[in-house]
């Protein structure tokens, strides 16, 4: 299997020495392509803040990240907004849809932003659409959705690009837990047949019950890892194996009291 | 603590409002100059001469400052209201840690008081100075030299400023913290929720737009074929079309975009985006579009009449005369004329400043009491009567009605004025006279028909002599004051002038100074000096300066007044659309923020948001130089239609040169909001820790 992204030593301090926040604090991980990587911790734990140093949100205290074997804190202007735009899709908690903007309008905005001719994602655009089953709001405003199909919108937005790696935050934190099924349903469609690599962060077990594996993460260290037996364990089976986990994370060995 | 509060809190917001704050040192600036106009060098000169006219100008700057101060305020109330609504998380975080509202609204005060005061200390030196350069360039533009600059400071309008400006801030605050404390503190913590945007048919829209398009023509008919200006009735309805069409003309601007937007397949960077912006935009402050373009097109208005009345006034006529000594009113009849004035001033050594000295006689007919039908014109009226209508012909029927107890004048004085024009002299034969009319009541169309007339040498009577009408029309000034004008006069050989006088009739002394005394100077200068002389001499004259001073008189005061109206307007339409921009740009900062976790650059989003600057203020100016064309033509046909026939290039030179000016400014202000968009854009890609 190829290796997509690798971590290595991550590392994100806030503060002067003294008085610091280690939100990350050395972590170390891979991820293969065609893998659905689930990331769960409680608040504070720091996985919005890995999730972020990879997207190039916010910039690392030490550490190495790689992406297809190009290292990504190096990236600077146009090829770190082309690395943004053409090697992640970022999924936001809460949609980021442009107002003001059509459905179609708001998936087509990143070929916009990168001067991609339209002719081939039309028709993904097309198959996207049809997939996520939101071809018939795609001439209306986001105002006019529902929250399940904001986030479908949003999804077909971060996939329109073809992208390496699909990173989602909390995709499921803004929505009730039949569009929630849905969209987990959707996005493990797209792994399965699609060979979609996708790095989710939540801390939802039910939505995390669909990835294939799951790192947790406390104090900004990798804590625990559980890797689904597929095809054999069924998802309630899986299911089942997180929440003993989160029981631990809450109140179990790692705790210091 | 609590004044340190104030003090970074206000410094905060003049930076990150520094248009607005910039907008208000301009108008402190604006308001000491019109306040100040009395001290100008010009007007101080002006004041000797015309005092009456220049007094009635500044009894109208209170008019203007009234005015100011109110349109000031609203804009000042418009961009205080969108400081105070984004700060009002702020607010509500105070009220919940625990400040009493009255803390709150004090706190509030200190700050817009700072800032004010701020303003002050450097708008008013600001303004003195600026005052004093216009008043030293005006003085030399205009050739005074007489008057030695003094530095100028005038208390009153420095007072004034400071009251004026200080009471509009403060109402302004005052209404605004009122609504502000009274809301709950949940409310001040919530996010303002979007606006909900009623959609309606497009059709709507596409008729909105065309029924602007006709209330607009519609209001420019009337104005342009000068109907307006007959009727205030039909003056209202006019501007009530001419409103209603601009603002309907803004709200039906969405269905273009909907075409753009339809029309276009590519989507090149971020156009889409740029456009659904402006279209929000125009969809949700077509109203401030509207008033900022109105605003404009206002400005546009008061610089091309300054324009075109200060053009008016200053082109220059021939002038022959320099001076004309007047006899003094005394009981003893005493003779009077050329050489007792040579006399006098040969006693003061001026004899050989003066190049030329004649009499001047005007008379009227004194051989009959009757004052009807003494110059017998039948035959011409018929003649007039029989020719094609026309405004020209209209005129000189209701001059010449007029013209039957004609003033006579004596060829003898005549000839020498022309001789001193550079003309060749008139020849009459005993019966023979010319008719003499000033050039304010013929000229161009009048001056045409009345020669033609005139070209086979009419016959008709003079207090029942045959007289026969030669020459052509004579209209070089016969005395130096433009004021004192003749409608209808007749030129005489001189026996038959002291016939029909019997004798009896006026002199005037015209003259003119020497070559060598006006050179080198500038003429207003050589007369002012002349006057110094003069004035020593006990006679009594009237010099060519009180022309010019009346020029002077009106090319400042429309000037001034114009420009200092249209400095406001421009002002106010730009600083409204300048801080709307700005403050729409942080309300939806979401939106960058989305892009730029989509993989936009910096550059890409300054560009996108320079676009938009462009298309934001682009669409008010454009509508509102589009409206100048006909505005200026409009404005033209109702105040100077009887007085001056402008030419089309004229008026075109007027409005390239209004739209070049406004171009300017408008760059100005763009680039001043760009500048303004890319730092704020600056501080979104610095990345943010969300958890």
């Amino acid at each position: 299997m190829k290796i997509i992204l690798e971590i290595e030593g991550l590392k994100k301090y806030y503060g002067r020495p003294g008085n610091q926040t280690k939100a990350l604090d050395g972590i170390s991980f891979q991820a293969a392509e065609g893998e659905f990587l689930g990331i769960m911790g409680s608040s504070g734990s720091g996985k919005s803040t890995l999730l972020n140093c990879i997207a190039t949100v916010i910039q690392p205290t030490g550490g190495k990240i790689r992406m297809q074997g190009a290292d990504i804190l190096a990236l600077k202007g146009e090829k770190l907004a082309e690395y943004r735009g053409k090697k992640i899709g970022y999924l936001f908690q809460n949609f980021e849809l442009l107002d003001h903007m059509t459905g179609r309008e708001n998936i087509l905005l990143p070929l916009s932003l990168h001067s991609v001719s339209g002719k081939e994602s039309q028709s993904r655009l097309t198959r996207l659409a049809e997939y996520l089953e939101i071809t018939d709001v795609l001439e209306k405003f986001p105002a006019q959705m529902s929250g399940g199909q904001k986030q479908r919108v949003a999804a077909a937005r971060a996939l329109i690009m073809n992208p390496g790696m699909i990173l989602a935050d909390e995709p499921t934190g803004a929505l009730d837990s039949k569009n929630a099924k849905t969209l987990m349903e959707k996005l493990a469609g797209l792994n399965r047949e699609e060979n979609a690599t996708i790095l989710m962060v939540t801390h939802d077990s039910n939505a995390a019950s669909y990835c294939k594996r799951i790192l947790f993460i406390q104090d900004g260290v990798i804590f625990h890892e559980l890797r689904r037996n597929l095809p054999d364990e069924s998802q309630r089976d899986f299911y089942g194996r997180i929440l003993n986990v989160m029981a631990q994370l809450g109140g179990g060995s790692a705790n210091v009291l | 603590m609590f004044f340190e509060l104030i003090r970074r809190n206000s410094r905060r917001n003049r930076r990150e409002n520094g248009l607005f704050f910039a907008s208000l040192l301009i108008s402190i600036i604006a308001f000491y100059i019109v306040l100040s106009l009395s001290q100008q060098d010009v007007m101080q000169f002006l004041r000797q001469m015309e005092s009456d006219a220049v007094n009635r100008l500044l009894a109208m700057i209170p008019l203007f400052y009234g005015m100011t101060l109110v349109i000031l305020f609203f804009l000042i109330y418009f961009a205080s209201k969108f400081q105070l609504e984004r700060r009002r998380h702020e607010f509500g975080m105070y009220l919940m840690l625990g400040m009493r509202r009255g803390r709150l609204f004090w706190l509030l005060l200190a700050e817009d008081l700072s800032s004010s005061v701020i303003a002050l200390v450097i708008g008013l030196p600001a303004a003195v100075l600026l005052s004093e350069l216009i008043s030293l360039i005006v003085a030399r533009l205009v050739g005074l030299g007489i008057i030695g600059h003094q530095f100028s400071l005038s208390l009153s309008a420095v007072l004034l400023t400071i009251v004026g400006f200080l009471a509009i801030k403060l109402a302004a605050f005052l209404i605004l913290s009122a609504k502000i404390s009274r809301q709950e503190i949940g409310s001040l913590l919530a996010e303002v929720p979007e606006g909900s945007k009623k959609q309606r048919p497009a059709v709507v829209y596409g008729l909105a737009l065309l029924a602007g398009i006709c209330c607009l023509g519609s209001a420019y008919y009337l104005a342009i074929q000068g109907m307006s200006w007959r009727k205030v009735s039909i003056m209202g309805l006019t501007i009530l079309l001419g409103f209603a069409g601009t603002l309907l003309l803004f709200y039906g601007l969405r269905s273009v975009f909907g075409l753009i937007l339809k029309g276009e397949k590519r989507d090149r960077r971020l156009h889409r985006f740029n456009v659904r912006q402006i279209q929000e935009s125009v969809v949700c402050q077509s109203k401030t579009m509207a008033v900022s373009s109105i605003l404009i097109l206002a400005a546009l208005c008061c610089f091309g009449a300054g324009v075109a009345v200060a053009a008016f006034y200053g082109k220059s006529e021939s002038h022959v005369l320099d001076y004309t000594f007047l006899q003094e009113h005394s009981e003893e009849e005493e003779s009077y004329g050329a050489e007792q004035v040579i006399e006098t001033l040969q006693k003061h050594q001026l004899e050989k400043e003066f190049s030329d000295v004649f009499d001047m006689k005007v008379g009227y007919i004194r051989t009959t009491e009757e004052y009807e039908n003494v110059l017998e014109l039948d035959g011409l009226m018929e003649e007039l009567s029989e020719l094609p209508e026309s405004d020209a012909r209209d005129t000189l029927q209701n001059t010449l009605s007029y013209a039957e107890y004609p003033h006579l004048i004596s060829l003898s004085g005549y000839n020498r004025l022309l001789r001193l024009a550079g003309l060749p002299d008139l020849d009459l034969e005993k019966n023979e006279a010319a008719i003499y009319m000033d050039q304010e009541f013929i000229s161009g169309e009048r001056l045409q028909i009345m020669n033609d007339l005139l070209a086979d040498s009419p016959e008709t009577t003079l207090d029942g002599n045959p007289i026969r009408l030669t020459g052509s029309v004579q209209t070089v000034s016969l005395v130096t004051d433009r004021s004192i004008t003749l409608s209808f006069a007749l030129i005489l050989p001189d026996e038959a002038f002291s016939y029909y006088t019997q004798g009896n009739f006026d002199v005037y002394v015209d003259a003119a100074l020497d070559k060598s005394v006006t050179d080198g100077v500038s003429l207003m200068q050589a007369i002012s000096e002349m006057n110094q002389k003069l004035n020593e001499t006990g006679l009594h004259y009237e010099s060519y300066l009180q022309n010019m001073g009346r020029q002077l008189f009106y090319m400042v005061a429309s000037s001034y007044i114009t420009i200092y109206l249209a400095v406001i307007f421009l002002i106010v339409a730009n600083t409204v659309m300048g801080v709307q921009f700005l403050m729409n740009q942080r309300k939806t900062h979401r939106r960058y923020k989305t892009l730029i976790k989509l993989g936009a650059s910096y550059e890409a989003l300054c560009q996108s948001a320079k676009k938009q600057v462009q298309w934001y203020f682009g669409i008010p100016v454009l509508v509102a130089a589009a409206n100048s064309l006909f505005a200026v033509r409009a404005l033209l046909s109702g105040i100077l239609s009887s007085r001056t026939q402008g030419t089309v290039t004229e008026m075109m030179l007027v409005s390239a040169a209004m739209i070049f000016a406004l171009c300017v400014v408008e760059w100005i202000y763009m680039a001043a909001v760009k500048r303004s968009s890319s730092r704020y854009l600056l501080t979104l890609m610095v990345p943010e820790r969300e958890e």
